[in-house]
């Protein structure tokens, strides 16, 4: 007997996988899966990236770190390998982090691709599958190249120049090649309206999947941060874009701010596209379950925020604190501060009682009940909302996209009105300036994801912009511009000989 | 037939050897003498020699040469032919061309011994055993030369009477040798260089470590019984501090928080240690008629550990039967061996016992949800211990079987000096674990569940087809035997589990899954095959020249079919110098001197299956994704490498083994230089060109080499008096001479207990693997570190650059000034062995040392600051005594300071046994016997126990294990 071949029982052969119909579904849903869980098994195991510890390593906690960590608006206590320098702005190519969100990143390119190379017409047909299910399949493959576009475009908006590969690159093959910021920005944008008539209309996607909506915002996300990744200025198309979005008048704002966070914000009309999250079905130490967790310690009781314990790790600086009128919330509700045995200087960010917390993220209903897991959060991450859309608006009509800047006003004011609980906080048009947005951006949006794009927009990220603990000292100081971007991983420059290093790392 | 009788006599006193053995060779066939040193032996036809054995004397084989009597007068200790087991035969040991070692159950270690190669520890140059932890029956780490691996195992292979063994266990077992009784091993024979293991082709790379089990001789049943009973005691290194020293601490560092201490005084390592007693029995009979021998046994062991709750207990039965049928033509031989092995595991309590705060109380009769005992309710305070202790349940067991029948026909008739053999064999291994947590226990309550168990399966089976043909032929004065065989090895493994979450009741254990309000099911199913050709030549002329080649095929499930088959030769020349004539005058000096060469190839496939296909893994309900009201279920390509081979290690081995004055003096010094290529990393990929980060493949090569020197010493030999000696010493260095296919890409790794992702190990070209990757902390002018938090340097900021060598002067402390350091790896193994013998009195010890190996002292990194008595929250915890002098504020832990010299000399066995010879009128004999184990270690390292991976992380405490028996023949 000379027979070796064995086929693999507790795994699938890819040929008997995807001759079943329903597995495409299932193909597709881990690429959206790959923002949320960390591997096949919850909360954590067979995970999908390997050089750093899996639940840390989980996409959304990794670009929400490295988009709000270096910014004013938060600070963490842990002293891990590479985590106070998030902080100081002084990583280096070896910082772990980096190394997760970098590997993230390229891990939604791969299983993509793989989800691309797989359904072509030729596999479909080798594996059987009948005419009927093939628009189907032709949807889930727009999905997937939205995904993509989407991953691509954080790799560019955090590493510039990136690496570049479709589904024409089999596995195996050698190393992919560097492309330019502005190439790579071509391809998503020209992936982005080559599936814009594939994708389901504005609002009309199952919850969690992307439509047309979330097509438009990350169109816009793209076109706003133009300057900095082409040079050239896009205001007018992402103008365009949001325009589609506020006159869908399929989404409207949530009444009460704080909700848009709770664990029930699933049934929230106001958010365009998220990243789902779920106590039962979707656990992973990474997402929510790091958002609602890590900011609870001191003297928080972690059962008021539906958890079973604070993490005593994320806290803010007084320089986001500033920026409403008071900390109690009272006059402006987007004011989420805990202040209770909390000061508001910061002498060591390794001591959680020093900074105030920031319980905006909760893992309970509007309704105050507690999520179905108080371990893992049922909340589900805001990637894009409509009050983002509005301030993105405002922001473009005054960059000079053209649009309308008495709508912009009346859009800034609709959010602070919300906020204000009615017309108290309304601003006039002499008030709406960038500088203006900058600030209401931080007030409205702070600690959902936004803030490191924003400050390099408005070039106030590293030469500019003084806060506590940026460069490493507690009144802070301004960096290098070479912070502006992440270094490729050392790892990485070291496996893959084209790549050439970022400018001063 | 004929038949061959004659006496046998000591050489010195000519008294007459009752119950010598003598065995025909090649069969099993045998008998012993009797009360007047006489035996009688029909033997087979085709036997040309005969094989006398006698406990204390040489074993002899006479060649037969026609003679119907042979009387022997055999000296104590003296050392003549012996025949060694090699792999798929046997050889004469003075025809052995490799690097072969056999250690026989006299020479074994004594004492408390759960795992059989413990057995040998120490006794063998260049094979390093290092005990695993203080875990009763812990399975130790065995490393034969060093290893050739950096991600595949490094573990030798086992083969167990003709069996090669899966080297993995199954859940609820320790070490997956333990199945076997070392009571039932006759012997231990370790295949060091390639040209002998070459033979194992793709499983040979590490090493081979053959055990062959106690066989029956024909005659009158003859028992053996034999008991023991041990006490183990606990030996104390740990450094946390005592409640009135943390007291101390935390009134200098941060007095604000002795409010939250408490007011006790308590030790929770004395708190979870106890004095561990067991026992241990062996029954065993053997004998055999004209044509059959049997040996049954049946043992039982328990042995309590020294950590509360640990204990374990075996049942062992083992079954040899041989049967010799027309007229001695065809050998059947059955074996069957099995074992239950029952476990009590400690709950995982000891890091627990460091951390918490000494000044609080065990019970707090008010704490009703945490059924009495007192708990910080903060999920990420450490958990009371001794609740830990004594609500958490976590067993395991094992029933474990190997069988085998042999198959031998002689075709004399045919074609004379043409045998086949054949062996059929399995191997079945079942393990069950329990894990139960009542819902009372804090962690889970405060973690937003209460109650959980866990039940483990585990089923791997294997099957053995092997079947070779021999062939031997004298012409003149050469001889020449040709071995062809096929072997065929199928494994399979089944594990499922359940995990229940949320119980309803502790009322049933792990007994009523019902009760969990969640239930989660796990499985896991894998095979894999070997499929295998081999030939071996042995060509010895004039018993001068001896020569051996080898040649396996070998096909492995676990590669691409471009990959799937390797060719693995090995050739070996020995050229015993004595039997030339120019060496005639040198035979007053030397009685024994032999030169021998190898060269060969093994291979190593020890690691994961279906590595080379791709393959989609299904979620479990936990990692679903929301699509409107519906979570789905995810499916998720697997990354994979379609040209996966396995790893080859080529490897030359010289080595000279001499004997002075009759063998008083006799020993081995070999030189051996071993390249790994192929080596199967997991290593990082570019981003972009696989499915995830990281992928099994071949990247890289090692290097090692070495010399090892044993020396045999009869020091004395009196009647009355004697005393040997054995001393081994082995140099090893070990490099790695390429990295990656792109260069010479580092790999981070050396995972360490503190913060998340902290690595403090590197692989590099050029350094051992393994080495230390650290900061260079710079020492004040009292010879202390510097401690953190101030500002040395008058730059305006405290931080690393204060405390920490900038190598590369840029002003920056970052990753560019860790400094490549020492290995765990030692760089010299020592090994020593005495024993005496007054009259009937006999002592003996084992001495084993390790030079050069390096410990992270990850206890004191981890726990020597003061923040962790300043964490923020509710609770403190202990700090590592090292803190008192360091002052370190935060951990630091990539400081060079923690990194300390693990060279050690450990007392690994004392014996002392008294031989009452024959008593009750020759009825019975009776041996009594006590051993100390791990009496004491010599070293400078200043943690738990310097034996270990390099990072030293999990302080079980070891034991000091003191054993009284008896053993009665009958």
């Amino acid at each position: 007997c000379t027979d070796l071949e064995l086929l693999p029982q507790d795994k699938a052969d890819p040929n008997a996988v995807l001759s079943e119909e329903e597995n495409y579904e299932s193909f597709l849903a881990r690429i959206y899966a790959g923002l949320s869980v960390t591997g096949q098994q919850g909360p954590a195991g067979a995970s999908d990236i390997a050089s750093l510890d899996e639940g840390f390593s989980n996409y959304l906690r990794q670009y929400w770190q490295l988009q709000e960590l270096p910014t004013e608006s938060s600070v963490i206590a842990w002293g891990d390998a590479g985590l106070p320098e998030l902080i100081y702005q002084s990583w280096t190519s070896d910082n772990q982090f980096i190394r997760a969100i970098y590997y993230r990143i390229f891990f939604q390119v791969s299983i993509a691709n793989e989800f691309l190379r797989e359904t072509t017409p030729e596999r479909l047909d080798s594996r059987g599958i009948r005419e009927g299910f093939r628009p189907t399949v032709e949807g889930f493959r727009a999905e997937a190249r939205f995904l993509r576009a989407l991953s691509y475009w954080h790799g560019i908006d955090m590493f510039g120049d990136v690496i570049f590969y479709t589904e024409e690159d089999g596995i195996g093959g050698s190393p992919p090649a560097q492309r330019s910021r502005a190439e790579v920005f071509a391809f998503i944008e020209s992936e982005l309206s080559a599936i814009e008539n594939q994708l389901p209309a504005i609002g009309a996607a199952e919850y969690g999947r992307a439509d047309r909506g979330a097509l438009y915002m990350l169109q816009a996300k793209l076109y706003q941060n133009a300057e900095v990744y082409t040079g050239q200025e896009r205001n007018g198309e992402a103008v365009a874009a949001l325009e589609k979005i506020i006159d869908s008048g399929a989404y409207s704002l949530e009444e009460e701010y704080a909700d848009l966070f709770k664990a029930d914000n699933h049934t929230s009309n106001e958010l365009i596209w998220t990243i789902t999250f779920d106590g039962d079905n979707t656990q992973g130490f990474g997402g929510l379950t790091y958002l609602t967790h890590a900011p609870v310690g001191g003297s928080m009781n972690p059962e008021d925020y539906g958890i079973n314990g604070g993490w005593f790790g994320l806290r803010t600086t007084k320089a986001l604190v500033n920026k409403f009128p008071d900390v109690t919330g009272e006059a402006d509700e987007r004011a989420i501060f805990y202040t209770d045995g909390q000061s508001l200087e910061i002498d060591n960010i390794s001591e959680f009682t020093q900074g105030y917390a920031v319980p905006k993220y909760t893992n309970v209903t509007s309704d105050g009940v507690v999520g179905s897991d108080p371990r893992f959060a049922d909340t589900d991450f805001p990637m894009f909302r409509l009050g983002d859309a509005y301030l993105m608006y405002a922001e473009s009509v005054l960059r000079g996209g053209g649009g309308s800047r008495d709508r912009a006003l009346e859009l800034v004011n609709a959010l602070r009105e919300r906020a204000y609980n009615g017309t108290a906080g309304n601003i006039t048009d002499a008030d709406l300036t960038l500088d203006f947005i900058l600030d209401e951006r931080a007030r409205e949006l702070y600690w959902e994801a936004h803030r490191r794009t924003d400050l390099i927009r408005f070039d106030s990220f590293s030469t500019n912009g003084v806060w506590p603990w940026k460069g490493g000292i507690p009144e802070g100081r301004t960096t290098s511009a070479i912070y502006n971007l992440y270094p490729i991983p050392s790892s990485e420059i070291l496996s893959n000989p084209n790549l050439r290093q970022t400018e001063g790392y | 037939q004929t038949t061959v009788a004659g006496t046998i006599t000591d050489q010195e006193s000519g008294e007459p050897l009752i119950g010598a053995s003598i065995l025909a060779v090649g069969t099993s066939t045998g008998t012993i003498t009797d009360f007047d040193g006489v035996y009688s032996l029909e033997v087979p036809e085709g036997v040309t020699q005969l094989q006398f054995s006698y406990t204390g004397y040489p074993t002899v084989i006479e060649n037969i040469n026609g003679r119907t009597t042979i009387d022997l007068a055999i000296q104590p200790g003296q050392l003549l032919d012996e025949v060694v087991v090699v792999g798929y035969g046997a050889v004469k040991k003075s025809d052995l061309t490799g690097s072969v070692n056999t250690i026989d159950n006299e020479s074994f270690n004594q004492g408390a011994i759960v795992s059989p190669t413990n057995l040998i520890a120490g006794k063998v140059a260049g094979v390093n055993i290092s005990s695993g932890s203080g875990n009763p029956g812990e399975g130790p780490t065995v490393r034969i030369r060093g290893g050739t691996s950096i991600n595949a195992s490094n573990d030798p292979l086992y083969v167990i009477d003709g069996v090669p063994l899966a080297n993995d266990g199954v859940a609820g077992g320790r070490s997956p040798l333990n199945f076997l009784n070392p009571d039932d091993i006759a012997s231990m024979t370790v295949l060091k260089d390639a040209s002998a293991a070459a033979i194992y082709g793709s499983r040979g790379a590490n090493g081979v470590i053959l055990i062959t089990t106690k066989k029956g001789s024909s005659g009158a049943p003859s028992i053996s019984y034999r008991a023991e009973g041990t006490v183990s005691s606990v030996i104390n290194r740990q450094q946390n501090l005592d409640a009135e020293a943390f007291r101390n601490v935390v009134t200098f560092a941060a007095p604000e928080r002795l409010g939250i201490l408490g007011n006790t005084s308590t030790n929770w390592f004395d708190e979870l240690t106890q004095t561990g007693y067991g026992t241990q029995q062996n029954l065993s009979i053997s004998g055999g008629g004209e044509t059959n021998t049997y040996r049954v046994s049946a043992g039982y062991q328990q042995l309590e550990g020294v950590l509360r709750g640990a204990e374990t207990e075996r049942i062992s039965l083992n079954l040899n039967f041989t049967q010799k049928l027309f007229s001695d033509k065809l050998i059947v031989g059955a074996s069957i061996k099995g074992a239950n092995e029952n476990n009590v595991f400690d709950p995982g309590v000891i890091n627990a016992a460091l951390d918490f705060d000494p000044t609080q109380p065990i019970y707090d009769a008010d704490n009703t949800a945490y059924a009495g005992f007192f708990e910080y309710g903060n999920s990420l305070a450490p958990r009371n211990p001794v609740s830990a202790t004594e609500q958490i349940s976590n067993t395991g067991k094992t029933y474990r079987g190997i069988g085998n029948l042999d198959l031998e026909y002689k075709f004399d008739d045919l074609i004379p000096g043409l045998s086949y053999k054949a062996v059929l064999g399995f191997d079945v291994n079942s393990g069950e674990s329990n894990r139960f947590v009542p819902t009372t226990f804090a962690t889970l309550a405060t973690n937003g569940f209460v109650g959980e168990f866990n039940i483990n399966n585990a089923l791997r089976t294997s099957k053995l087809f092997d079947t070779y043909l021999t062939y031997a032929k004298e012409f003149g004065n050469q001889t020449a035997s040709l071995q062809v065989g096929y072997s065929y090895q199928d494994f399979n493994f089944e594990g499922p589990s359940i995990q229940g979450q949320n119980l309803t009741t502790d009322a049933f254990g792990t007994a009523n899954p019902g009760v969990a309000e969640d239930i989660f099911a796990y499985n896991s199913v894998v095979e894999n095959r070997l499929i295998s050709f081999f030939g071996r030549l042995n060509y010895n002329i004039d018993e001068r020249y001896l020569f051996t080649a080898s040649l396996r095929r070998d096909g492995s499930s676990r590669f691409g079919p471009s990959n799937r088959w390797g060719l693995f030769p090995s050739a070996a020349l020995a050229w015993r110098i004595l039997q030339e004539d120019f060496a005639a005058g040198l035979n007053n000096t030397f009685s024994e001197l032999k030169l021998r060469v190898g060269y060969g190839v093994t291979g190593n496939q020890d690691f994961g299956d279906y590595l080379y296909l791709p393959v989609y893994q299904y979620s479990d309900q936990r990692t679903q994704y929301q699509f409107g009201d519906r979570f789905v279920s995810t499916i998720r390509p697997n990354a994979y490498d379609e040209s996966l081979k396995w790893e080859e290690t080529s490897s030359i081995n010289v080595g000279l083994d001499f004997g002075f004055f009759n063998n008083r003096l006799s020993g081995i010094v070999e030189y051996y230089q071993k390249t790994t290529d192929d080596l199967i990393f997991t290593v990082n990929v570019p981003a972009g060109t696989n499915l995830s980060d990281r992928v099994t493949t071949n990247i890289g090569a090692l290097e090692n080499q070495g010399v090892e020197l044993t020396l045999n010493g009869v020091i004395v030999d009196q009647a009355k008096f004697g005393l040997d000696v054995t001393g081994n010493v082995s140099f090893q260095q070990t490099e790695i001479t390429r990295l990656s296919g792109s260069g010479s890409a580092d790999i981070q790794t050396g995972g360490i207990a503190g913060g998340v992702g902290n690595t403090v190990q590197l692989l590099r070209v050029g350094a051992t693997p393994y080495s230390f990757y650290l900061y260079q902390q710079k020492y004040g002018a009292d010879g202390r570190p510097l401690r953190d938090g101030v500002d040395y340097n008058e730059d305006g900021v405290a931080n690393n650059l204060d405390i920490y060598e900038d190598l590369n002067g840029d002003g920056v402390l970052n990753d560019q000034d860790l400094t490549i350091n020492e290995a765990p790896m030692p760089d010299v193994l020592l090994g020593f062995t005495a024993n005496a013998r007054y009259g009937k009195l006999n002592l003996g010890f084992t001495l084993r040392g390790n030079l050069g190996n390096y410990v992270y002292n990850n206890a004191a990194s981890n726990g020597g600051n003061l923040s962790r008595i300043d964490l923020g929250a509710n609770y403190v915890s202990n700090v590592h005594a090292s803190a008192v002098y360091t002052r370190f504020d935060r951990p630091q832990y990539f400081s060079d300071y923690y990194l300390e010299s693990g060279s050690f000399l450990r007392l690994d066995n004392l014996t002392a046994s008294y031989d009452f010879g024959q008593l009750a009128n020759n009825a019975l004999n009776l041996r009594v016997y006590a051993t100390a184990q791990n009496l004491f270690i010599l070293t400078n390292y200043s943690g738990n126990d310097p034996e270990g991976n390099g990072i030293d992380n999990s302080p079980f405490p070891r034991a000091r294990i003191y054993t009284l028996g008896a053993r009665i023949g009958l």
